[in-house]
């Protein structure tokens, strides 16, 4: 039996209002790929961040190659043999890609020199482009790879894959996969893998760890041992099905809102989709897809170059979101609630009201603590927002509740078309059951929502009808069936034909 | 020639030829050896207090006080030499120490806190000024050795001034830095992205007081040359640089977020802001024309940078759908 | 039991308002002539602007920038002024809303470029802080308007209560009343600083952000004027270097103010009286200083200083903070 490289021992990790990670374990042998599984939320990113150094952990040891480590920075965990390779990448688009390697003294450059060193480590990775190629001229397949690149010349022995395929086509996965088995073997390299498309993981991992609310719901299980319904068990803590019957969900047959041949600045061809009242239509693709750059051109936030936008047989133009909720009464709520979605150093009471204001006001734009707490005040208890009141700032509630407060403010501005973005990434099962079932009555209840999510499960269970989306294109839309093989199978079909 | 024509300091450069023959045509006194002296010392000047406000911002930050800190150099200089009777050698010396602790003073508190460059240094700007004028009482000193005085006026030949030579240096040095060592690429590293900075290898709290002392350090030079060319230290050296050192790197097409920054491309924009002034005396417009001109001059140079980032957004996005 | 402590006692302004008690009672009892009639009077006229100045800083602070150009825009307004008066013969009454309408445009230019060009507010207004400084001086010809109407005059020499306290004084009282009536019990208020705390989230929940930034350099616009107005008013004339040169003279007091006050540099809070309390602090201490005796060159040392250790005092106070709510 090899040895383990990297272990984490009965590490907790708390921070306001959560416990990240609750005696926690992590054993990664030398020389295997192992598998870092979770749901959103469930600690995977706080763990990867404790073993890079961002954060420190509140207990527990962390061990690399026999000695106990407390890294305070991600340059000393770099120090270690520790590279992390995020989705967000962390190339310089300035730079060429030689540049772009570390190099540890701070003389003088020599350009051949630079070019010959990163020349080796690009042959290892096989990649054919020249050093002096500036970052942002490559495929983003391309920079993926380089940044693999940039962690190998680090010399480093343990590297942690952070999504690494969620951009990439099925071609370029391959590609990759075959050469972590190789880079595993011929460089003496232990990875770390950390990746929701569990096909994947059943592809090249040999153990896999799984984390659930913080806690181990495995440790280092032999991937031979499990089977994908094993795994999503493990994962979400039951079966993977949560279909809800919707039989009997009227959906009325006329088109609300209407997207024809659409073209947008920031690169989407020939869009067209309709939306029918009351209907929950989900939008899915891979991460780069161009759904959500969709929505906000949708939005008026980018701009769109032809096509035409109908809504209710009418031909409209929108030029912000204001316009659009103000006149059309059209709400987005965000995927990335703590950037777009919440302003979270301000309270409870202003984050719930912010849609409604302009509709309160009074004479001479009068409005104050009182108006705001009537008209939001049902809609914060009907979703039953855990706040110690409505001077709680934002930022000190738990994700679930920060999310409920999201989606109570554009129920308070009483909306008729809902755009929702990811809604329970990174929220807890509980939350998340809650907020499917509030999506599917909103629908009963007349609200037309556009759903965009990239948990299949969800989607599957939600939507009345799939739109799929690839390279900022549509490529296919289905039916649901509700069936979870037969929808999953034929979306994935229309991604990867 | 595609290249050429993507570099920032191309088209300034170009303007810079096509504006001089125009005016030359017009006014022949623009090409007169006393007035090309002028320019050359006015841009010799500028020249190092551009790089000085440059290399802050590459690491997308600003700096306010680097007139306080060429006053406060400037005074210790030449109060150094007057009232202590220090050999130009030490007082030199003494007052680039002065510019490199200034500096220090500046990176450390900005790094060590986290607070916006922009009011540390206000602050600091504050505080050396009013040092400056603490211990000088706004009074000049005006006793200046003479090979000082002849330093400052000497010329090489032609009227090409002697004091040039230090400001020529300092531009290739500042080249060398920035595209030629891992210091400089670091910093351009920390201007565009903090966090993949820090993956590089080197601390962020190195990067920026490294940058903000050379900042300092190049002050200090600005400083003592204008002592150079004044003949006296007076308090006020400094107070007006402010603006010329943020048009220059502006108008070279410098992203005031950080990470891009043209050492030529300065140097050109310091050239372009020298001819215009100097165009605006010899026409006999208005002294503070040349003030609404250079407000103007950045106002262009921001919208002209914005746009070329836009474009080249624009042109990623698509590149990376396809 | 405990008994609790209420909550205006934990904030920043209460700490501020002790501060300024414990100078006043320093100043009196260890300095002559600081509680003279004389010196109350001076130092109510003096702090009167300095609060104005510190508001229309502040304002811009909201949203996350700020304005190199207030010193310049306000010398702008109050040079117009005087030639509204004093070339032109306009009412002062009409003079005075002539003023501020031209305050709010040239706030109105720094906030359009700013938000059409996306670029900090920092580089816009030190551009703009040169053009507004430069086109006044050229179009004056640097020359003073003096022959104001006398009743304007009048007004910035007026001695109220006893004759201890400037008019001035009560207008910068009254106009943190209605600012802090706009950003507490308005709708527009309440968008202004969302947009200041978080522009992407205001923007997708409906607000312009882009007007909203516009709206607040015109404010700051608006009370620079205002400034420029009541300067004129107390200096008995118009002249173009009451600010200094590019009008440098306001920036450390129009900082100082919001900083001390507790406005954060990020954006998305204001604190009217805070920045109130944090100009009448600076200006105590600034007199204090010239009481006993530091030398009128030093004052600015002083003062750099006093930033600098506010500044470390707000960030010393917001890690502080974190770690409480942790905690709890």
């Amino acid at each position: 039996m090899s040895k383990n490289i990297l272990e984490l021992t009965n590490v907790t990790k708390n921070f306001p209002g959560v416990k990240a990670l609750d005696n926690a374990n992590f054993k990664l042998k030398k020389g295997s790929i192992h598998a870092l599984l979770g749901e959103n939320g469930a600690g995977k990113s706080t763990m990867i961040k404790i073993i890079t150094g961002v954060y420190k952990q509140d207990f527990g040891s962390l061990i690399i190659d026999d000695n106990k480590q407390s890294f305070s920075s991600p340059n000393e965990a770099n120090k270690s043999g520790i590279s992390v390779v995020h989705q967000e990448r962390n190339l310089i688009r300035r730079f060429s890609v030689g540049n772009n390697l570390p190099k540890n003294n701070l003389g003088l450059i020599n350009y051949d020199q630079v070019a010959e060193q990163s020349k080796k480590w690009l042959d290892i990775m096989e990649l054919d482009i020249h050093p002096n190629t500036i970052v942002s001229e490559l495929t983003v397949a391309k920079m993926q790879l380089c940044e693999i690149a940039k962690a190998l010349s680090l010399e480093s022995k343990i590297l942690l894959l952070d999504e690494p395929t969620s951009s990439l086509s099925p071609q370029d996965t391959k590609n990759l996969f075959s050469l972590l088995k190789r880079l595993v073997k011929e460089q003496d390299v232990s990875i770390v893998f950390v990746s929701h498309k569990l096909e994947e993981v059943f592809e090249i991992c040999d153990e896999v760890t799984v984390l659930r609310d913080g806690k181990n719901a495995c440790v280092s299980e032999n991937i031979k041992n499990l089977d994908r319904q094993k795994l999503v068990k493990l994962m979400i803590g039951r079966d993977e099905q949560i279909i809800k019957s919707k039989e009997n969900k009227n959906i009325n047959k006329e088109n609300l809102l209407d997207l024809i041949k659409i073209n947008t600045d920031l690169g989407h061809k020939e869009i067209s989709l309709n939306l029918k009242k009351g209907e929950i239509l989900g939008l899915y693709g891979l991460v780069g897809a161009g759904r959500t750059e969709l929505i906000k051109c949708l939005l008026g936030l980018d701009r769109i170059i032809s096509g035409k936008l109908v809504l209710n047989n009418e031909e409209i133009k929108i030029h912000s979101p204001k316009e659009a909720l103000e006149k059309y009464k059209i709400g987005y709520i965000s995927e990335d609630r703590k950037k777009e979605g919440l302003i979270l150093m301000h309270d409870v009471l202003t984050n719930a009201g912010i849609t409604v204001w302009s509709k309160l006001k009074k004479i001479l734009s009068f409005l104050n603590n009182g108006i705001i707490y009537n008209k939001v005040d049902p809609y914060v208890k009907k979703l039953e927002v855990k706040t110690p009141s409505y001077k709680q700032l934002v930022s000190n509630l738990s994700g679930g509740n920060q999310q409920k407060i999201s989606v109570a403010k554009w129920l308070a501005a009483g909306t008729d078309i809902l755009f929702i973005d990811e809604p329970t990434v990174g929220i807890d099962i509980k939350t998340k059951a809650y907020l499917h079932e509030l999506i599917i009555n909103l629908s009963k209840s007349g609200t037309s929502i556009i759903l965009i999510t990239s948990d299949m499960p969800e989607m599957i269970s939600l939507a009345d009808r799939i739109i799929t989306m690839k390279d900022f294109k549509v490529v296919g839309e289905t039916m649901n069936n509700h069936n979870y093989d037969d929808m999953s199978a034929s979306i994935m079909a229309n991604i990867h034909e | 020639m595609s290249n050429l024509l993507k570099k920032d300091w191309f088209g300034l450069g170009l303007v810079i030829i096509l504006g001089s023959i125009l005016i030359s045509f017009f006014k022949p006194a623009f090409i007169s050896p006393f007035n090309l002296y002028v320019l050359m010392l006015s841009v010799s000047l500028m020249l190092v207090v551009a790089m000085s406000q440059m290399i802050i911002i590459a690491i997308g930050q600003m700096n306010l006080s680097v007139g306080a800190i060429g006053g406060l150099v400037a005074i210790s200089f030449t109060g150094l030499m007057e009232v202590y009777d220090l050999s130009i050698l030490s007082a030199m010396f003494i007052g680039l120490g002065i510019g490199i602790i200034c500096g220090f003073i500046n990176g450390y508190i900005t790094v060590k806190t986290g607070i916006s460059a922009f009011i540390i240094t206000l602050a600091t700007l504050y505080i050396f000024k009013g040092m400056n004028l603490g211990i000088t009482e706004a009074q000049p000193f005006y006793e200046i050795p003479e090979s000082v005085k002849y330093f400052g006026n000497a010329k090489i030949f032609g009227p090409i001034p002697f004091l040039i030579i230090i400001p020529v240096i300092i531009t290739f040095l500042m080249w060398v830095l920035m595209n030629r060592t891992s210091l400089g690429r670091y910093m351009l590293a920390y201007g565009n992205n903090v966090q993949s900075s820090e993956l590089m290898g080197i601390s962020s709290t190195k990067i920026v007081v490294y940058a903000h002392i050379i900042s300092g350090l190049l002050a200090a030079i600005g400083g003592m040359l204008v002592v150079c060319r004044l003949q006296l230290g007076t308090p006020n050296i400094g107070d007006s640089w402010l603006l010329p050192s943020f048009a220059a790197p502006v108008i070279g097409g410098a992203i005031l977020a950080g990470g891009k920054v043209d050492v030529i491309a300065t140097a050109f924009g310091v050239i372009l802001v020298a001819i215009i002034s100097q165009t605006l005396v010899i026409f006999k417009i208005d002294p503070f024309f040349v003030q609404i001109f250079l407000g103007f001059m950045i106002l262009i140079a921001v919208f002209i940078n914005r746009y070329r980032e836009y474009r080249e957004d624009r042109r990623n996005k698509v590149f990376s759908n396809e | 039991m405990k008994t609790k402590i209420p909550d205006f006692v934990k904030t920043n302004q209460f700490g501020l308002l002790l501060l300024v008690i414990v100078f006043i009672l320093l100043f009196t009892f260890t300095t002559d002539g600081f509680s003279s009639r004389f010196n109350i009077y001076a130092l109510s006229r003096v702090v009167a602007i300095d609060i104005m100045i510190g508001l229309a800083m502040m304002v811009v602070i909201l949203t996350g920038g700020l304005n190199l150009s207030l010193g310049a825009l306000g010398v702008s307004a109050a040079m117009f002024g005087g030639w509204c008066m004093e070339s032109m013969g306009i009412p002062i009454s009409i003079s005075i809303v002539l003023i501020l309408l031209f305050g709010s445009f040239l706030g109105w230019i720094n906030g359009y470029v700013t938000v059409k060009t996306g670029v900090h507010s920092f580089i816009v207004t030190l551009a703009t802080m040169s053009i507004y400084f430069g086109f006044m001086t050229l179009l004056t010809e640097a020359e003073a308007f003096r022959k104001l109407p006398e009743t304007f005059t009048d007004f910035g020499s007026m001695k109220l209560f006893n004759k201890y306290i400037s008019p001035l004084l009560l207008l910068s009282i009254f106009t943190c009343f209605v600012l802090f009536y706009l950003f507490k019990f308005t709708d527009i208020g309440r968008k202004l600083i969302a947009a200041g705390a978080n522009p992407d989230a205001a923007e997708l929940s409906g607000i312009s952000v882009n007007r909203m930034f516009i709206y607040c350099h015109m404010l700051s616009g608006f009370l620079a004027a205002v400034a420029g107005i009541m300067l004129t008013s107390r200096i008995g004339a118009a002249i173009p270097s009451m600010a200094g040169h590019l009008g440098f003279d306001w920036l450390l007091p129009a900082f100082l103010a919001p900083v001390i006050g507790g406005t954060l540099l990020s954006g998305g809070k204001v604190t009217v009286f805070g920045t109130m309390l944090g100009a009448v602090l600076v200006t105590l201490i600034n007199n204090g200083l010239y009481l006993i005796d530091v030398g009128e060159f030093w004052v600015r040392f002083f003062l750099g200083l006093i930033l600098l250790f506010a500044v470390l005092l707000d960030r010393a106070r917001e890690y502080f903070t974190s770690k409480n709510s942790i905690v709890s």
